[in-house]
């Protein structure tokens, strides 16, 4: 199925099916997908997406950010744990997008203001199905990311037992690969 | 059908080495600080026993997968209580 969301730019990659495009999405569609909100909201675009199986994201790193305050005065480095968290809110967007899928729904939650008539769903149950971070397994900080760096994430989605999902994850920023982990997340057991 | 003497050795000497092979992986997978021979067939890995946690079954059946080409659902995590019940889930899907 073709993914189409309001702000999509359909690139010319396609799934192993050769049938899916992958679309981009917004930062305004990713919210639509997370429970996450300011300051917590750390992916700024979707570059690739194959709902319930992969995705790539963007991650722009701004001496604004507050955390870069505190992280640290006089020598401001992207936290390693936020770089974590990123490939968490990523893998939440792949899952997520992939049990809309496997519901028969569009991807992406449509805006509140089009849902009636799109009747694609309301924009709170994929949200809802956001689970918890369970396991840090491996991580490997392998560069400092600063101020202007454009950090690049690739997320993998692996086994699934319950409602334990196996996910591996990579951060770049150029060429250079600056994480690599391992995690394991949740999806919420009540919401799906 | 009886088997002959041998054959229940062999049978027997191949159970004992898939069990070994699962303990150890086992052991490597989820960075136990055990020694896999100390681990009974029939221990319970989770809880008392080997006090895995519920977040190891998914790394379990990852590595049994990955080791033995055999997959475990939802609906077999029963396979994952004991060493000898991973061992006959084996056995019956290989």
């Amino acid at each position: 199925m073709t993914v189409t969301t309001s702000r999509t730019t359909t690139t010319g990659s396609t799934g192993a099916d050769g049938t899916r495009a992958a679309a981009v999405l917004g930062a305004d569609e990713i919210a639509r997908l997370l429970p996450h909100r300011y300051p917590f909201f750390l992916l700024d675009r979707v570059t690739a997406l194959e709902p319930g199986v992969s995705a790539e994201a963007v991650k722009n790193v701004t001496a604004s950010d507050g955390v870069l305050a505190g992280h640290f005065p006089g020598r401001m480095l992207y936290p390693g744990v936020l770089l974590v968290e990123c490939v968490a809110q990523l893998a939440a967007v792949v899952y997520g997008t992939g049990a809309r899928e496997a519901a028969g729904v569009s991807p992406v939650p449509p805006a509140a203001d089009t849902a009636a008539e799109a009747g694609g769903g309301g924009e709170d149950d994929a949200a809802a199905r956001v689970g918890y971070l369970a396991e840090i397994k491996q991580a490997k900080f392998l560069a400092p990311v600063y101020p202007g760096d454009q950090v690049r994430l690739r997320v993998q989605s692996g086994a699934r037992l319950g409602s334990l999902i196996a996910v591996t994850g990579q951060a770049s920023v150029g060429r250079d690969v600056v994480m690599t982990a391992r995690l394991t997340v949740t999806e919420r057991p009540d919401a799906s | 059908m009886t088997m002959t003497r041998d054959e229940a050795t062999a049978r027997a000497r191949a159970r004992q080495d898939l069990c070994g092979t699962v303990k150890t992986l086992l052991v490597d997978r989820l960075s136990l600080d055990v020694e896999p021979a100390v681990i009974g067939d029939d221990q319970p890995l989770f809880g008392r026993g080997l006090e895995l946690d519920s977040i190891d079954t998914l790394e379990l059946a990852m590595a049994i997968e990955e080791e033995f080409g055999v997959a475990i659902t939802d609906d077999d995590t029963v396979s994952l209580l004991s060493i000898n019940r991973l061992a006959d889930h084996v056995e019956a899907n290989r």
